[in-house]
């Protein structure tokens, strides 16, 4: 099992991880901002589930599990407030959503 | 050795399926993309010797939650919107250093730990019982009240979606513009 180092995981991890974080910063459109962050929880799956074939452990994987199923409610929930801005503004952009003055 | 080739192929998927995602500018594309990027990332995690999470990654992330983009995206008339002239925003390429800077500090952390991590072995009773068996066992005694606040927080997720998502009777009158 232990063919693979730490190291090449963690480096997956992390060039995804800055994709995503990329995506969330350059990114206009509101539904591609949600999936950018959907990168970037994928590659934090990936950094538990390669430290846990590296220390030997199974605390990584079910800290995966979770992160899927929080995963899954944070589409439900952005998704929800997205359809419920454009059925009020008819924005899909991010830089047209200024009510907090920001 | 042919472990490591595997892997290094669904990373390498997974990578320019990364950048897939961050480029393309149709809504569609891009969900495709992420797509390919999922089911890469399964791969690494079936690669990983982490059966039960590849799986679930297959099932939650692939299908379910794919689907529901693609729904939405579907569902919507986005036509009505009022367009922007471009799909990105000025402040991506200013923030550039900053997120090379946030690499940077990902890298020194994750070598850091890389060598001040102990070279565990696999325990007895894993490779005994299997992974799954493993996964369950500790889920359901040691994490069971995480499990159980996760089950809670998906319940409110699903009626937060719904009341957010609903149809008004009377809607308010946007003053802003």
């Amino acid at each position: 099992m232990k063919t693979i180092p730490l190291e090449a995981f963690l480096t997956v991890s992390m060039i995804l991880f800055g994709l995503g974080v990329i995506g969330l910063i350059a990114r206009r459109n509101l539904v591609t901002v949600l999936m950018s962050l959907e990168l970037a929880l994928n590659a934090v799956n990936i950094a538990f589930v390669g430290a846990d074939a590296h220390l030997g452990l199974v605390e990584g994987q079910i800290f995966a599990l979770f992160i899927i199923a929080l995963a899954a409610a944070e589409a439900a929930v952005g998704l929800g407030i997205i359809i419920a801005i454009f059925r009020y503004r008819f924005v899909e952009s991010t830089d047209e959503i200024t009510d907090m003055r920001g | 050795m042919v472990r490591f080739a595997i892997f290094a192929l669904f990373s390498l998927w997974a990578i320019i399926s990364g950048i897939g995602v961050i480029t393309f500018t149709n809504p569609i594309y891009v969900i495709l993309w992420l797509l390919s990027a999922l089911i890469a990332v399964a791969g690494i995690f079936f690669t990983a010797g982490a059966e039960l999470v590849g799986a679930l990654q297959l099932l939650i992330y692939a299908v379910a939650i794919a689907v529901f983009y693609v729904f939405v995206l579907t569902a919507v008339p986005w036509e009505k919107a009022k367009k922007k002239a471009s799909h990105y925003r000025m402040e991506g390429v200013v923030s550039l250093p900053l997120v090379i800077l946030l690499y940077v500090e990902m890298a020194i952390v994750f070598l850091l730990g890389v060598s001040a991590s102990p070279e565990g072995k696999f325990r007895a009773f894993i490779e005994k019982l299997g992974n799954t068996e493993v996964v369950g066992a500790i889920l359901f005694s040691k994490y069971f009240f995480a499990f159980e606040v996760v089950s809670l927080v998906l319940l409110i997720g699903m009626i937060g979606a719904v009341m957010i998502g609903r149809k008004e009777s009377q809607t308010y009158e946007d003053d802003t513009t």
